[in-house]
């Protein structure tokens, strides 16, 4: 189990990469044929829907590796004890919160397949198939935040804090 | 529920929330759920999957995760060692000598990587102890680091004018081109006071004796043209309409791959390490543009952010006063929030008043960004004070007053654009007609 959750996790995140390189390529591919006088269609709605493929399937890995931002300057005070119920407090909201969303996210894909809902771009791409990259990834970004309270509540600190202090360095 | 015991109810939660470590995107979603709860909209499941929907696969965004690339392509090359010894020669005559490379090589690290703890991070690590053998005043040394660090927000390809424009609907070509000029006047402003401190201060500030025939110069600079002919590409192929930004920031990627593999940096290992980096920054920014997204609606049901705007007409309030407050309230966040939070926060709800004072959308985004640099080195709570913390093991009191000169110049620039605003405006107005 531990395997496969950590198997998906870097899978997806994986995926989020080959996205942004697909991004690169469509758009490099519209640049180059737009100079030899040839278009290639509706370039922009998949670089669109790359991006939102990208964006959501990389949440799950982001969030292990402690690359969503918060602010720590409160809860760094705190000692082991309550930094403990303070992590399974967000890690709780996080869950229910990401819970909805996916629901919702999922509700409307499924609701754009049933209405055959098409893109307004020149090649109409039935959108339910872009849309369920950003419900996989949300569902994804939800098991790991539920991942994450379960070993919180095994007495272990969650993954993304032994990130956090290499970020400051590092990023933003 | 009324409207002023929601928007009281949602401050406090705003707060709390934020202090009890929830992801600032995260955040956001809720308190935009939370409204929608209270004003008893039963529909905002559907509202929150069709924004987030068109807020993340917008295709203005795009030019995000590959400026975000770009720079995590250079950021693995000698770009840092490069501007170091390319630059020194060069500035070998000019008083305060090695603190303006400090100045510069920031400057033009921080254009590429579009981060400023990163910058001060990484070119501190390489300055700070050649400044120090060489004898220079040590608090003049971190303070020109702690300022030009900040100067990434601005100089474009910068991420955090991405995130305005995306976020205020304002053209992203026309933003790069208006941070131009400020960026440059912040570089000179930075430059003006080294120098003049150097000349006030010579036994802090040591004369290299060492001469440079030109051939040394242009011996010294030629590792530096690859990178500086990229962006001046970059940037040139947007400012004359040539490119979308989102195109220019393919070729970016496209070029700074070029440039690693020419000069041997580029393998197996720092390709992926470069594309997962640039995979973690730009989800990171995503989610909260979503949630900053679905958090604009809610607030539009809710009617607070034109409420407030109404209230600029009641007070009578002149957008010179709008703008000391809105100055104190962004210094205050920008000392527990980044950069990206401030201004998707802001656009949110200030947005309607800023533009019912009769203030320019195109110039107010120069003027968060340039108030959130400010932020980032507020004393004693900047973020990049903390970085410098860090990285030299200095006392954050210290830190705080080597990097305060330059606090007041960001905030002397600030005050310039404001009294003459064609400093942001010209070079776009310029390059439209």
């Amino acid at each position: 189990m531990r395997r496969f959750l950590d198997g998906l996790y870097t899978l997806s995140g994986a995926l989020a990469g080959i996205f942004i390189v697909a991004i690169t390529l469509v758009i490099l591919a519209q640049i180059l044929s737009r100079w030899v006088g040839f278009i290639i269609p509706s370039t922009d709605d998949f670089s669109g829907f790359f991006l939102a493929a990208s964006s959501f399937l990389g949440l799950a890995y982001t969030l292990k590796k402690g690359g969503h931002i918060r602010v720590n300057l409160a809860i760094q005070r705190l000692s082991s004890g309550q930094r403990h119920y303070q992590e399974l407090l967000v890690l709780a909201v996080g869950s229910g919160l990401a819970g909805l969303m996916s629901w919702h996210l999922g509700y409307m894909v499924y609701e754009s397949w049933v209405f055959e809902d098409v893109s307004v771009g020149y090649l109409p791409v039935p959108l339910w198939i872009p849309q369920s990259s950003m419900f996989i990834g949300m569902l994804i970004f939800n098991i790991a935040l539920v991942d994450e309270l379960l070993r919180v509540l095994g007495g272990e600190k969650p993954c993304y804090q032994n990130h956090e202090d290499e970020l400051n360095l590092e990023e933003v | 529920m009324d409207p002023l015991l929601i928007a009281g109810i949602l401050t406090v939660a705003l707060f709390v929330l934020l202090a009890a470590g929830l992801w600032v995107s995260l955040t956001l979603m809720l308190l935009g759920l939370l409204t929608m709860i209270m004003l008893d909209n039963s529909a905002y499941g559907l509202i929150f999957a069709t924004t987030t929907w068109g807020a993340s696969s917008s295709w203005a965004l795009t030019a995000l995760p590959l400026f975000i690339w770009m720079g995590e392509i250079l950021f693995r090359t000698r770009l840092s060692k490069d501007l170091f010894e390319g630059l020194t020669p060069w500035l070998g005559k000019f008083p305060g000598q090695l603190l303006h490379v400090n100045i510069l090589s920031c400057g033009i690290f921080a254009a590429v990587s579009g981060s400023s703890a990163a910058t001060a991070a990484t070119i501190g690590r390489m300055t700070l102890p050649e400044l120090k053998q060489r004898g220079y005043d040590t608090r003049m040394a971190i303070g020109t680091l702690a300022g030009s660090g900040t100067l990434g927000l601005l100089i474009p390809p910068s991420i955090i004018l991405i995130v305005y424009g995306v976020a205020a609907e304002v053209s992203v070509a026309r933003l790069f081109m208006a941070g131009a000029v400020p960026g440059l006047l912040l570089v000179c402003l930075f430059m003006g006071y080294t120098a003049l401190w150097a000349k006030l201060n010579p036994q802090y500030a040591p004369q290299n004796t060492q001469h440079y025939s030109w051939a040394d110069k242009f011996k010294a600079i030629r590792s530096l043209l690859p990178v500086l002919g990229l962006i001046v590409f970059v940037l040139g192929s947007i400012y004359t309409g040539l490119t979308t930004p989102s195109e220019a920031a393919a070729f970016g990627v496209a070029g700074a791959l070029f440039i690693s593999s020419v000069t041997g940096a580029l393998s197996k290992k720092s390709f992926n390490e470069s594309l997962m980096g640039a995979v973690k920054t730009s989800c990171m920014i995503a989610l909260i543009l979503a949630g900053a997204a679905f958090l604009t609606i809610s607030m539009g049901f809710l009617g607070l952010p034109r409420m407030l705007a109404e209230m600029i007409t009641d007070l009578q309030l002149s957008p010179y006063m709008l703008l000391v407050y809105l100055t104190v309230l962004f210094v205050i966040l920008g000392c527990f929030l980044d950069g990206i939070s401030v201004v998707v926060l802001t656009t949110s709800i200030v947005l309607p008043m800023v533009q019912q004072a009769g203030i320019d959308l195109l110039w107010f985004g120069i003027y968060i960004v340039l108030v959130v640099e400010m932020s980032q080195i507020t004393p004693p709570v900047g973020f990049n004070l903390f970085v410098i913390q860090a990285l030299t093991g200095k006392n954050i009191l210290y830190i705080a007053r080597a990097a305060l000169p330059f606090f007041m110049l960001i905030m002397l620039a600030v005050v310039l654009i404001t009294l003459f605003p064609s400093i942001v405006t010209a070079l776009p107005e310029l390059m439209v007609n």
